[in-house]
């Protein structure tokens, strides 16, 4: 007997229901999302190599051991439970048992102590200072794998992203050279989405993984990663509806907002509260005049934060007080009880910082002269240079401005030493130890080595309660030493700390649930649905 | 002009282009070497930092330790077997990449070269035809305007045109990124995603040539073999076509065959501004990533290019004048 439309149509609208569990409309599988990445990816091996692009790819491929919320509290992924032991040398993850790499083995604890000990450990760009103290893990059985440390390392469980951490098959890469592996550019991981294929200069294909550990998910069939080099055809895309995903300054941020007027895009600023980028601008301390820390508090002073987030980032930012994020607000780590440089009256403080600090008013009201290095990472960069110019003009500091291509900035300041003050930025990441003691401390003053301590400024208090903090367990002890850091480290003012930069992430309308973590776009996408 | 002469000639020509590639392999080997900034740099910036045994592990690597004139002694070496070198940034061998981009490349190229000299021939030929009337004028306006525009502009106007407002053609790439085509139909999806770079691309080089083939035209018509054509009493169209118009194209002919090499690098704009996965694009990142084996290895594939298309141009010269003789 055919059952009558309208009860078939009321089962089928009690059953979504049922299963949605919240009032929202019911999650439907299918679907190709297109996201759109820039720049295009060197390599697919995140192992090895923490370029910004590499990770929107492989993150939907590699799982992590753990995964985190928007609380930056971690929550279970292959680990589905752990334990640290008090003192915090031992942390003990169980693992899940059903879980499938793409080619069908199953993912065990020896792939762990491997991706730590054989490949994080040794060649990842920043799992080397995050595993150092990583001794050994051990692996009483295949679904338990023990972290023996030499040292608590508390920012180590945040550390355990698919994205920042991804856990590699063991069969696959212990075979050959890590370094130069053939599946560095065909990734196999235990992730929603499969690797495909990679076409150059044009996408990647990730096709759903049927067999992923979280029944009944992925519900996208397919994600296609395109790369577009013109920022102007990139917002087309996204404006026709032929991609439907742009993060991390894909678009311009003047289109973001012309975008986030239509109909069927959706802007948001969620997503990044892991990565906490922050934009500065880094003082070479052992320039004569800069090796002043009147004269480094003046610069500070004369920097207008909002006038620059208003006119050149169009709102997407929050002024900066110091070298950690606000997003650490949470833990009690962050702190804006520090030397408060953005006030109405800072050109008054800075002209007044100057002429204590000895350097008057000479023809034209000029100081001294300095070079003004520019970030070269694009247009909006520039536009800041100028900011900073005319801004330094009012206190009478003249600087001529600078651009040169990456790899010659990058030799410049990091090698060279040969700058004044440059625009830059830095990434907090997940935790302190591993975003911003790079830029700070005295053991990290490293000629030649990029995104370190270029201001070659440190202090020898500070240092030690960084390093306190590096291995205190008890989440408030450390809140304290770095609340203390931030106040020394802010009134050395070895850098400007501008502002903190909100990315915008345009999402088409048609698709759901796409950004869901504090790493945004370096996710899974797993939960990600289409209308 | 016997075929076996012909052949001669293009093996003689072949091999003479041997040292000049090699030439041409050294002199941008030791031009890169003034660039600022080396790989591991990069690789470790775009990491957003990195420890120092990491970047001096990186340097070791790539050979970057060892002194320049010992780089380039092994990198000729390598040439000379046809080895182009890894490339380290993109976890790969130079030549795969390098092949998997010069289709899409060399597509544009064509289909450029094909309509840039098709039309501009044809429009030359009718501004010629008619001189100093409304339709010769049009034709030399809208050539100047062409010629003046640039060439990113004209690529985003298009896009806007095209595949936002009137939504008949996609704004980028080479394929529909969600579709996957197989077999015809994806011919015609690459068709479709042709149009408006192949236009963008050609504009500038139609106007030049339609513009050259003009005033070829107009100076051959004027000389005494047409004069003679003319006694002869063959017709307007007999002399135009059949005289006029072979003589007129040799010229054309001889500044398409140097602009190959030009080609090339206004390909660079259109793919960027259409996500065309071309070698311009794979050029553009290299350098700025300072990733030498692969940009080395684009310079030199290209220059084969170059080398090869004027063979092609010179014989066709012969095809085209039976004075013209290979010797």
């Amino acid at each position: 007997m055919p059952i009558p439309r309208w009860t078939a149509l009321a089962v089928t609208g009690l059953l979504a229901l049922a299963i949605a569990g919240t009032p929202a409309a019911a999650q439907k599988s299918g679907g190709t999302l297109v996201q759109i990445t820039q720049p295009e990816p060197p390599n697919l091996a995140p192992y090895i190599s923490t370029s910004a692009p590499i990770g929107q790819v492989t993150a939907k491929v590699y799982d992590g051991l753990l995964e985190y919320g928007f609380d930056l509290k971690p929550k279970p992924s292959l680990a589905e439970s752990w334990e640290v032991a008090p003192d915090g040398k031992t942390v003990t993850f169980h693992l899940r048992k059903d879980v499938k790499f793409h080619d069908g083995k199953p993912f065990t604890s020896a792939d762990v102590a491997f991706t730590i000990m054989e490949v994080l450990k040794k060649v990842h760009p920043r799992g080397i200072s995050t595993f150092r103290d990583v001794a050994a893990v051990e692996t009483p059985d295949d679904y338990t794998a023990v972290f023996k440390l030499s040292n608590a390392a508390p920012y180590m469980l945040a550390a355990l992203s698919g994205y920042e951490s991804p856990m590699l098959p063991k069969h696959v890469f212990s075979q050959g050279d890590i370094k130069s592996h053939p599946n560095a550019n065909s990734p196999i991981g235990t992730g929603p989405f499969k690797f495909v294929e990679w076409r150059r200069g044009e996408l990647v294909r990730l096709d759903k993984n049927p067999d992923y550990w979280r029944k009944g998910l992925p519900y996208l069939d397919r994600i296609v990663v395109r790369f577009i080099n013109d920022e102007a055809t990139r917002t087309a895309a996204l404006e026709k509806g032929e991609a439907h995903v742009a993060g991390f300054g894909a678009v311009p941020y003047s289109d973001a907002k012309k975008l986030a007027q239509l109909p069927s895009i959706e802007v948001t600023t969620k997503g990044y509260e892991m990565i906490s980028p922050v934009v500065e601008l880094l003082i070479n301390t052992k320039k004569p005049g800069l090796d002043n820390q009147k004269v480094r508090q003046a610069i500070a002073y004369a920097i207008d934060r909002q006038f620059v987030i208003d006119n050149i980032w169009f709102g997407y930012g929050k002024p900066a007080t110091g070298p950690i994020s606000s997003n650490f607000a949470p833990s009690g780590i962050y702190t804006a009880d520090v030397t408060k440089y953005q006030t109405p009256d800072g050109i008054e403080k800075a002209n007044k910082l100057l002429d204590e600090a000895g350097f008057p008013r000479k023809d034209g009201g000029v100081r001294f002269e300095i070079v003004h290095d520019i970030t070269p990472y694009g247009p909006e960069w520039q536009r800041f240079g100028e900011v900073v110019q005319q801004q330094l003009a009012k206190i009478g500091i003249k600087a001529s401005l600078r651009y040169e291509d990456v790899a010659t900035w990058l030799k410049r300041v990091y090698s060279d030493y040969d700058f004044f003050l440059t625009s830059n930025f830095l990434y907090n990441l997940p935790d302190p130890v591993i975003g911003v003691h790079r830029a700070i401390h005295g053991k990290l003053i490293k000629q030649g080595t990029v995104f370190v301590n270029g201001a070659q400024w440190s202090d020898a208090k500070a240092d030690q309660l960084m390093d306190k903090a590096t291995i205190e367990p008890d989440p408030n002890k450390r809140a304290e030493y770095y609340q203390e850091v931030q106040k020394i480290v802010v009134d050395g003012s070895p850098i400007v700390w501008v502002f903190e930069l909100n990315f915008p992430t345009i999402v088409n309308k048609r698709y759901h649930d796409v950004v869901t973590s504090p790493l945004g776009i370096y996710t899974n996408f797993a939960t990600a649905w289409r209308e | 002009m016997s075929s076996a002469r012909l052949l001669r000639y293009v093996v003689r020509r072949l091999a003479q282009a041997i040292p000049v590639i090699l030439g041409v392999v050294v002199l941008n080997f030791l031009l890169l070497q003034l660039a600022p900034g080396d790989a591991a740099t990069v690789l470790a910036g775009e990491a957003g930092g990195a420890p120092a045994e990491y970047v001096d592990a990186l340097r070791q690597r790539f050979g970057l330790d060892k002194p320049v004139p010992v780089q380039l002694a092994l990198y000729v070496k390598n040439i000379l077997a046809l080895d182009l070198g890894y490339s380290f940034r993109n976890q790969s061998p130079v030549l795969p990449l390098i092949l998997a981009r010069l289709s899409a490349t060399l597509l544009l190229m064509g289909t450029t070269l094909v309509l840039s000299l098709g039309i501009g021939v044809l429009l030359g030929l009718l501004a010629a035809v008619w001189v100093r009337t409304w339709k010769d004028h049009l034709i030399s306006v809208a050539a100047i305007i062409a010629y003046a525009m640039p060439l990113f502009w004209i690529g985003l106007m298009l896009i806007l045109l095209f595949a936002i407002k009137l939504d008949w053609l996609p704004t980028s790439g080479m394929e529909d990124a969600a579709a996957f085509y197989e077999g015809g139909e994806r011919v015609l999806d690459i068709a479709r995603h042709l149009i408006l770079p192949a236009i963008t691309l050609s504009l500038f080089y139609m106007a030049l040539y339609a513009r050259l083939m003009r005033a070829t035209m107009l100076e051959q018509r004027g000389l005494d073999y047409v004069t003679t054509a003319r006694a002869k009493g063959l017709t307007e169209r007999q002399i135009t076509l059949r005289h006029v118009l072979r003589n007129a194209l040799m010229p054309v002919l001889t500044v398409a065959g140097v602009q190959v090499g030009s080609l090339l690098g206004g390909s660079v704009v259109v793919e960027s501004v259409f996500a065309w996965p071309g070698l311009g694009q794979l050029a553009f990142q290299s350098l700025f990533a300072r990733d030498l084996n692969l940009l080395l290895g684009i310079f030199f594939i290209s220059s084969c290019l170059v080398v090869l298309i004027n063979i092609v141009v010179d014989v066709a010269y012969v095809l085209l004048d039976p004075r013209v003789r290979v010797g």
